[in-house]
Order: structure tokens, then sequence, then C-alpha cells
């Protein structure tokens, strides 16, 4: 009976991992997918309205990993929360996941803005604009995590102590969203979910970018799948390894 | 024509960087996969028996050091 108990963990992790790898290549495949469509199929912007109407195209890229950059330093905030206040496991594995995707999505937004930056306004980077600094924050936020957490032992203390920034850091996420509903300083205003300053987005550009939005949502889940499984087997190998020590 | 040139830059360069850390996590995944079942067979004992596995070696190390 036990052993079928064995067997069975055993095929769950072997099946998460099989997903997880699945929803990556779904993700990629949707991706490279919406970068042709955008760069093929949607329609140009007004060569009035913008200073560099080919480079406009990275918004198909640059707002899809903003979203995604959005959902893991949401997981992020909820496993840093089960962490500190439940001591879940499982939570500290989320806030390892939402670290890495987080800072991975970040530098590709933050990377396709500068691009985008250079080619319109002419600078990579306004230091004045509130989005642009709230949203750069975030992510060295995420760089800090990931480097903190490789740079010291893993325990309680160190898990406390990357689980608060996870928990206080997360007041960007909000502050970063509505940024350009308030202060319209250089980074475009919102064109998706608008409200009353109404949206201008043509229905096919809208359709790409909810492809790219998908794409980059399946690809995020499957990497923290990933991560999580990958934090989880550290563990198992790190019990095992303790075993041994024990009985030399 | 510029436009295009940062178009491109921008899709190569996130395109390779995607690529390089999906590849950099499912090797670092399987490998890690592999190490594990390395040690787990070294040791002679299924994986979801280590939490069980170290208790029994403390106590055989602490009846050695009586004996």
């Amino acid at each position: 009976m036990s052993t079928q108990v064995q067997e069975g963990e055993e095929g769950v992790i072997y099946m998460r991992g099989r997903v997880a790898e699945v929803l990556l290549g779904a993700g990629f495949f949707g991706i490279m997918a919406t970068l042709f469509l955008g760069f093929h199929w949607a329609p140009s912007v007004s060569i009035n309205a913008f200073e560099s109407p080919a480079a406009q195209r990275i918004f198909y890229w640059h707002v899809p990993s903003a979203w995604a950059a959005f959902i893991a330093f949401g997981v992020l905030f909820v496993g840093s929360a089960l962490w500190f206040f439940k001591r879940s496991a499982f939570g500290w594995r989320l806030h390892v996941a939402g670290t890495e995707a987080g800072l991975a999505c970040g530098l590709m937004t933050v990377w396709s803005g500068c691009v985008w930056g250079a080619a319109e306004w002419g600078t990579p980077w306004d230091w004045t604009d509130v989005r642009l600094n709230t949203f750069g924050l975030l992510t060295l936020l995420a760089l800090f995590l990931v480097l903190g957490r490789q740079s010291q032992p893993d325990g309680v203390e160190t898990r406390d102590t990357f689980s608060t920034f996870g928990l206080y850091g997360f007041v960007l996420v909000p502050l970063t969203y509505m940024a350009t509903r308030i202060w319209q300083i250089r980074h475009p205003g919102p064109v998706v979910a608008a409200g009353d300053s109404g949206g201008s987005l043509e229905s096919s550009m809208a359709l790409v970018l909810m492809i790219g939005a998908l794409s980059f949502t399946l690809f995020i889940v499957g990497h923290m799948l990933i991560s999580m499984r990958i934090t989880q087997l550290e563990q198992r190998l790190e019990q095992v390894q303790n075993s041994l020590d024990g009985g030399i | 024509m510029e436009g295009s040139y940062y178009l491109t830059t921008a899709y190569l360069g996130m395109i390779a960087g995607l690529a390089i850390w999906t590849w950099t996590v499912v090797t670092r995944s399987r490998s890690i996969e592999l190490r594990l079942a390395a040690v787990e067979s070294t040791v002679g004992v299924e994986a979801s028996d280590a939490d069980s596995l170290a208790p029994q070696s403390i106590n055989i190390a602490n009846q050695d050091a009586t004996d």
C-alpha cells in the first residue's frame, strides 16, 4: 500500500513537470505567433501620431510581458504572505517562483520599453516618469530577492526577511498600475480598461494583444511550475544528503 | 526604416533572452532530477523514505558512539 502511495507521489511530480513543459512550449509558440501577427497582420498606427510607427509594434510584446510580470508579482505576494503568516513550504516555493518569473518578465518589459523609448522619444528612460520608475523599482526588487536568496544560506530568518520585502514591495504594483491614470508624464496612457478616457485600440490590434497576453500567461505559469518543482527537488536532495551525513 | 531597426533589435534580444532563460530552467530541472535519482539509488531508498531515513541514521550513529 505504502509503495503504491510512493509511486503515486512520484507520478504526480512527474506529471506536473510534463504539464509545465507543455505550457512552456505552448506559451513560447503563442509568443512567436503574436510577434508574427504583430509584425505582418496588425495594422500600422498613424504616422502623425507616432515618431516611429514601426517601433510601435513592440507594444505586442511590451504590454503582455508587463501583464505576465504583474501575475508573477501577485504570486510573489501570495507566496510571501503564506510563508510569513502560515510557515507554508508551498508558500515559499511560490515566493521563489514569483521572484524569478517577476525578474524575467520585468527585464523583458523594461528592455522593450527602453528600445521603444529610444525610437519614439529619443531617450530610453525618463527619470521624471512615475510609471517607468515604479516598474523599474519592482524589477530591481525582484533582482534583489533572486540574488539575495542565492547568496544567503536557506533558513527561517532568511525566508522571513525576503518574504517581508515581497509583502511590502507589492505596494508598487497598484502604484505602477495607477501611475499613468494619475500622472500623465511621458508613458502613454492606458489603451485597455481605460475607463472614461476611452481606449483607442482597433479590434485586430486588440486581438493580437489578447493572443499575446494569453501566450505570456501560459508561458509564465509554465515557468513558475518548473521553478516550484526545482525548489521542491532541491529540498528533497538536501534531505537525502542530510540523512547520508547523519548516517556517516 | 530606423523604427524597423529598433523593432528588430528588440525582438531578437527578447527572443534570445526567452530562449536562454527557458533552456536554463528546463536543463536545471532535468539535471537536479538526475542528481536526486543518483543520490537516492546510492542510498538505496525510495525518495519518499528520505524523511524517515534521517532519524534512523542518527539513532545508528548514536548507538555506535555509545558502543
